[in-house]
């Protein structure tokens, strides 16, 4: 006790005992437990030790003293601290662990042990305090912390390989269509080109990506036409979508090429890119006339002897007598009506040729519109005694059209009427005036359309599935009088109920639709 | 009446044979020839009324023998009816300066009528 002596601890106290019993109350108030242990003694046991260890460890002053610390780790004796703090008392250092410790009732709390040696004169070491910290608490944040630092790595992992797999998907996507595909930056500088493009353009990347689009091989996308559409077109009209452009490239030949073009508007690191997929129609082109040809051909000759069969029929249909019996007549009659058809049919055949290379041609003349519609309808009754037609209304109008692609469109509207009406003999003809334009429907109280059918109907070759069998057809009528009325300007709709009945009707604008309702 | 002078030409016989048939009905006389390289000689020495010309035919096509008619001052005054089943045939005709155009196939009355029309409206 010579700090004692030497006046260090002389406090306020009265005697050495007063003040003595002062340092002890001053290590009760602490709130670090603090033990020493007896270096002298086997196995250094625990000689004091304060109220704040007591409470710690949840063991009484009685269940402490004369023990080896080593208590407090009950079974769990595999830690490295225990090995840094048996190194450090060998060593006679002092030395700071986190150690896992066990209280009285078996909870685990985590230790911070400050150790640290006392020696005397000769260098021995007498005694090790040891002051203890509860840091459970902050132990568990800091698990709390690292687990959830942990997840979110975890979860930035799997982000970052769903967006490197999406990233793949789409390149795969890009790199698997068949049609050529460029990234430009807003001043059409290339900055990717699709495996479609390079094998269709014949180029290779090294060629395409990072060069200015125009000056791709050797100037040969230096195109007045796809300038047009960059520069003129697309900052107005974005994007813009089956854009014609034609070329003659000098290695790869003459290519007719259908090009789509979007800018990027969306804010972010995309923004004014260009995308321009190129779809090469060189050969489809090709083909399309080709067949265009063949039917045409085709046509021609199927025409050639139907000529001659009704050129010849229409002359025995003059030349039969009076006297030649009604049998002989209406059998002569009814093989006009199916030459007729045949011939019908042929035309439709070419029709959808014609309509589907555009090639639709229209002979506009003036007539009377009311007048046209009436004669086809009464030709209509001639061959088609089974059925009544009522044509009510009139449009008092002169239409500037096709007259016999229009005669074409109500033939067929009627006989659809008689064909899908087998049951109902009444079919009604309405003819009216509305805004510029004239209106007609043709309702039947036969089979009816359901909703779904009716988005079809237009199409070509379609056929409503259940009366395939009953009413034979080829489906391209009504594809044929949507097109006719579509290049004179007007509309074709049709309102039904299945069991019902339906009624086609179509609008064609006064004038031809260039005197804007004049 | 007066009996015309009517040359058909057409490369298919069928049609040839019908419409000489049909045309004799009208009483005048009908001449028929198959290969459209002999029509401009036949012209020249039968002098027709009225010439009824396809347009599909092998060496010489209706729209270049037309062509030749309308050029030849002898000649391009003739009526010439075409008579097609070809799709354009109506805008090839026309072009080519044809009096009149029938599609094939046709209707009797009317390649009757447009003969009639045609040889009333010619005088040599």
């Amino acid at each position: 006790m010579n700090t004692f002596k030497n006046g260090k601890f002389n406090l306020s106290g009265e005697s050495l005992t007063d003040n003595f019993e002062l340092l002890t109350k001053a290590l009760d108030a602490s709130i670090s437990g603090i033990i020493i242990t007896d270096n002298n003694q086997p196995d250094n046991p625990i000689v004091y030790c304060n109220k704040a260890f007591e409470l710690i460890s949840g063991y009484q002053r009685s269940e402490i003293i004369g023990h080896n610390c080593r208590f407090l780790q009950k079974d769990d004796r595999a830690q490295a601290a225990r090995q840094e703090i048996s190194d450090c008392v060998k060593n006679g250092m002092e030395c700071r662990v986190e150690i896992r410790n066990y209280r009285k009732n078996g909870d685990l709390f985590w230790n911070e042990l400050y150790m640290s040696p006392v020696k005397d004169k000769s260098g021995q070491i007498t005694h090790f305090i040891g002051v203890q910290n509860d840091i459970t608490t902050r132990k568990k944040a800091e698990q709390d912390l690292r687990q959830q630092k942990d997840l979110m790595e975890k979860k930035i992992d799997e982000r970052t390989a769903e967006l490197r797999d999406s990233e793949a998907f789409l390149s795969s996507i890009i790199q698997t269509v068949r049609e050529s595909l460029l990234v430009l930056d807003p001043q059409f500088n290339v900055l990717s080109a699709n495996d479609h493009f390079l094998k269709t353009f014949k180029v290779t990347a090294e060629e395409t990506v990072g060069k200015h689009l125009y000056e791709l091989g050797n100037h040969q996308w230096d195109i007045p036409q796809l300038k047009e559409l960059l520069m003129k077109i697309l900052p107005t009209n974005n994007p813009v979508v089956d854009f014609e452009v034609e070329h003659d490239f000098p290695h790869i030949g003459r290519k007719l090429m259908l090009l789509n073009a979007y800018r990027v508007e969306l804010e972010g690191q995309y923004k004014d890119q260009i995308l321009l997929a190129i779809e090469d129609i060189t050969d489809r082109r090709e083909i399309e006339r080709r067949k265009d040809d063949f039917l045409s051909i085709a046509s021609h000759e199927l025409k050639t002897p139907l000529t001659t069969i009704k050129g010849y029929i229409q002359a025995l249909q003059r030349m039969v007598s009076t006297e030649a019996g009604d049998r002989f007549r209406t059998t002569l009659d009814k093989v006009a009506v199916y030459v007729e058809r045949l011939n019908n049919l042929i035309a439709e055949l070419l029709d959808v040729s014609r309509i589907q290379s555009g090639n639709i041609e229209l002979h506009k003349t003036f007539f009377n519109f009311d007048a046209m519609v009436g004669e086809t309808i009464d030709a209509m009754q001639i061959s088609t005694p089974s059925h009544h037609f009522a044509l009510k209304g009139s449009t008092k109008a002169l239409i500037e059209g096709d007259e016999s692609h229009l005669i074409q469109v109500i033939n067929n509207l009627l006989s659809n009427a008689v064909k899908y009406s087998p049951e109902s003999k009444e079919i009604f003809i309405h003819l009216s005036r509305v805004s510029e334009y004239v209106k007609v429907s043709v309702t039947d109280y036969g089979l009816g359309i359901s909703p779904e059918d009716q988005k079809k109907v237009f199409e070509r070759f379609f056929r409503v599935g259940d009366v395939q069998e009953r009413f034979p057809g080829m489906g391209i009528g009504l594809y044929i009088c949507d097109q006719i009325i579509k290049n004179h300007k007007g509309t074709l709709w049709v309102e039904s109920n299945k069991g019902e009945g339906s009624t086609f009707s179509f609008t064609l604008p006064i004038g031809g639709g260039n005197t804007n309702g004049n | 009446m007066e009996i015309k002078k009517i040359l058909v030409c057409d490369d298919d016989e069928g049609i040839l044979d019908m419409l000489a048939l049909i045309l004799e009905e009208t009483g005048h006389e009908i001449l028929v020839e198959r290969n459209s390289l002999n029509v401009l000689s036949i012209i020249e020495a039968q002098s027709p009324d009225l010439i009824l010309l396809d347009l599909w035919m092998p060496v010489i096509s209706g729209d270049q023998l037309l062509k030749s008619i309308r050029s030849n001052p002898r000649m391009h005054n003739l009526p010439v009816i075409v008579i097609s089943a070809s799709r354009d045939g109506r805008k090839i005709a026309e072009h080519a300066g044809a009096s009149a155009y029938i599609a094939k196939p046709f209707d009797y009355q009317e390649l009757i009528d447009t003969v009639e029309t045609c040889l009333g409206s010619y005088a040599k």
